[in-house]
């Protein structure tokens, strides 16, 4: 068995007073593409929050690459290799495409507080920012505003962010959110192609883009880890059926 | 290539202009053109924060006040002290006034951010009126002498010669605005606009907020610091109505938002309106504000945004609506 990229230990997190997780030990290992599912009301988006510093657990550790992370501000973790995306997309609207991706590349080079040479004259900046935009399919809007981006593109756009800085661990959260069938399908193509050598976590509702995408699944119920196991394994399994439909027979 | 060459042909026709200009308007107006060169640094110092980093400051006065009391106090305790270091050393205390603050200031925006500022601004506004031994009080601090800017083995110009002062904040406004608009084509100048646009997502692509915010601050409060430091050596005298005021504060959020918000060379524009039209007024009234409230008023309502705007709407309206790409003005 590989290692660990990520764990969460007896994690707890409560909004004052409600407890909405209520001791999740979840493991995604590295390499591999972990959907973390459940019914509305699970604790999903939170335990997502948590793991991405934007929340501090209540009780509980965040394991991130051996090292507790537990309470990380977000720019820490992205330094150490975690990267997210956003349910309700939340690029640098009135920015271009270009100057949007070029915002996490900057970064990914450790160029953070530079005010003494000029941007667009970073060559090497320019070229994987482009080499970037032509791997999304987004060339040909290389100057448009992202709020002039139809919603499909402007979805890969917010997808594509989370991965500019070339994070190892990648969190996705409901990447297909309010997207046609055939956006759907081209997200998912673009996921896949570019998670390609990395772990990614994904929320989703979807159970198409989850049981397409996803190596391994955790569902999450009532705060709770309740099942973990491959995609063939969740589909056939009966609490998992039970936590969704709640007690009925025929499914 | 065609843009470059235009650019270089307004260059051209700006510094001819501005060169020939003292010889042309006489004195008395030059001296119009001095406040000008001060007000337009001042407004683009507060433009980095507002149209920039997104906050609306309602405080600016304290860096302006500060760097005009710096180098009121430095002429008057030391005798000849140099005026290039005067300058610089206003500059740096009022950066650093903003470096001090900035731990409190980066952690608020929108209507906290506002408050915040003009309690700071009107602290430092209390405290020159009260601190009477060294800051004067109302009276302020005058009767200093403005030594000649030397530069050793070249020459050294008379300060006092108001023709000559006129190239001096000139050339001070320029190098200044200059330095700034660099500063936004670096990578800290688009952090910041990310910050402006999205906070969070900065924080989630590894950058520091805070700190980057503290360094804007600074630079905002340095060059704001400067163009106080040139109404101190302009006009010989600087007390708390002149310089800590709060329509000191207000007065370059007018320019910026009758110039165009959100564009680099708004505040440059809504300066030079401001400022001409001020002293157009003054001829026939002392109550200027009747005025420019009013264009400020009509900016606000038929021109949203400012006047920049308003004429880049209609050059696209006039010559077809060529589908205007993100330039680098619409990231401003």
């Amino acid at each position: 068995m590989s290692e660990n990229i990520l764990e969460t230990i007896n994690l707890f997190y409560d909004y004052s007073g409600l407890q909405v997780l209520t001791g999740v030990d979840l493991q995604v290992e590295k390499g591999e593409r972990h959907a973390i599912i459940g019914p509305n009301g699970a604790g999903k988006t939170t335990l997502f929050n948590v793991i991405t510093g934007m929340y501090s657990p209540s009780r509980g550790k965040v394991m991130f690459k051996g090292k507790n992370v537990s309470g990380f501000k977000p720019h820490k973790l992205s330094r150490l290799g975690m990267g997210r995306s956003f349910q309700i997309t939340s690029t640098f609207h009135n920015l271009s495409t270009f100057q949007n991706i070029r915002m996490g590349v900057l970064s990914r080079m450790g160029i953070r507080f530079n005010m003494f040479n000029r941007v667009d004259k970073m060559e090497d900046v320019t070229k994987e920012t482009n080499a970037i935009l032509e791997r999304i399919n987004l060339k040909e809007e290389t100057h448009a505003p992202a709020d002039a981006l139809s919603y499909g593109k402007h979805r890969s756009l917010e997808v594509s962010l989370a991965m500019s800085t070339d994070p190892d661990l990648v969190m996705l959260d409901e990447p297909t959110a309010g997207m046609s069938r055939d956006e759907t399908h081209s997200a998912v193509d673009l996921i896949r192609r570019l998670t390609e050598g990395r772990t990614m976590v994904i929320v989703e509702h979807d159970m198409d883009v989850v049981f397409s995408l996803a190596d391994r699944i955790t569902v999450l119920h009532h705060g709770k880890v309740l099942a973990v196991g491959r995609p063939d394994e969740i589909r056939n399994m009966k609490e998992v059926k039970d936590a969704y439909l709640g007690h009925r027979r025929e499914v | 290539m065609i843009k470059s060459k235009r650019n270089l042909a307004l260059w051209v026709v700006f510094l001819a202009a501005a060169g020939i200009a003292p010889h042309v308007l006489g004195i008395v107006k030059t001296n119009v053109l001095v406040e000008l060169a001060g007000f337009v640094l001042y407004a683009v110092s507060l433009n980095l924060l507002l149209s920039y980093t997104g906050v609306l400051s309602f405080g600016h006065a304290l860096f302006y006040g500060v760097g005009a009391y710096t180098t009121a106090l430095l002429l008057y305790h030391v005798e000849g002290f140099p005026v290039i270091g005067a300058l610089l050393l206003s500059g740096l205390a009022a950066g650093v006034i903003g470096l001090i603050l900035s731990p409190l200031l980066v952690r608020v925006t929108g209507t906290a951010f506002a408050m915040l500022t003009l309690a700071f601004g009107q602290l430092m506004f209390i405290l020159c009126l009260k601190f009477r031994e060294v800051t004067g009080g109302e009276d302020g601090i005058a009767g200093y002498d403005v030594p000649n800017l030397n530069i050793p083995g070249i020459a050294s110009f008379d300060m006092l010669d108001p023709t000559v002062f006129y190239y001096f904040a000139l050339a001070v406004c320029v190098i200044g605005v200059l330095i700034m608009w660099y500063i936004t084509k670096t990578p800290l100048g688009q952090v910041v606009v990310g910050i402006r646009d999205n906070t969070l997502r900065v924080d989630y692509l590894g950058y520091k907020v805070p700190q980057t915010k503290a360094i804007v601050f600074a630079v905002s409060g340095f060059f704001a610091g400067i163009a106080g430091s040139l109404f101190a050596l302009f006009q010989g005298i600087v007390s708390t109505d002149g310089v800590l005021h709060i329509m000191v504060s207000f007065y370059p959020i007018m320019a910026i938002l009758i110039g165009g918000i959100g564009t680099f060379f708004g505040p440059i524009l809504g300066s030079g309106i401001l400022i001409v039209l001020e002293d157009l007024i003054m001829r026939y009234t002392e109550r200027a504000e009747l005025i420019t409230g009013l264009l400020f008023i009509g900016v606000v309502l038929y021109a949203p945004g400012g006047l920049l705007w308003l004429w880049r709407g209609l050059m696209a309206k006039l010559f077809g609506s060529k589908s205007q790409p993100a330039s680098e003005e619409v990231e401003a």
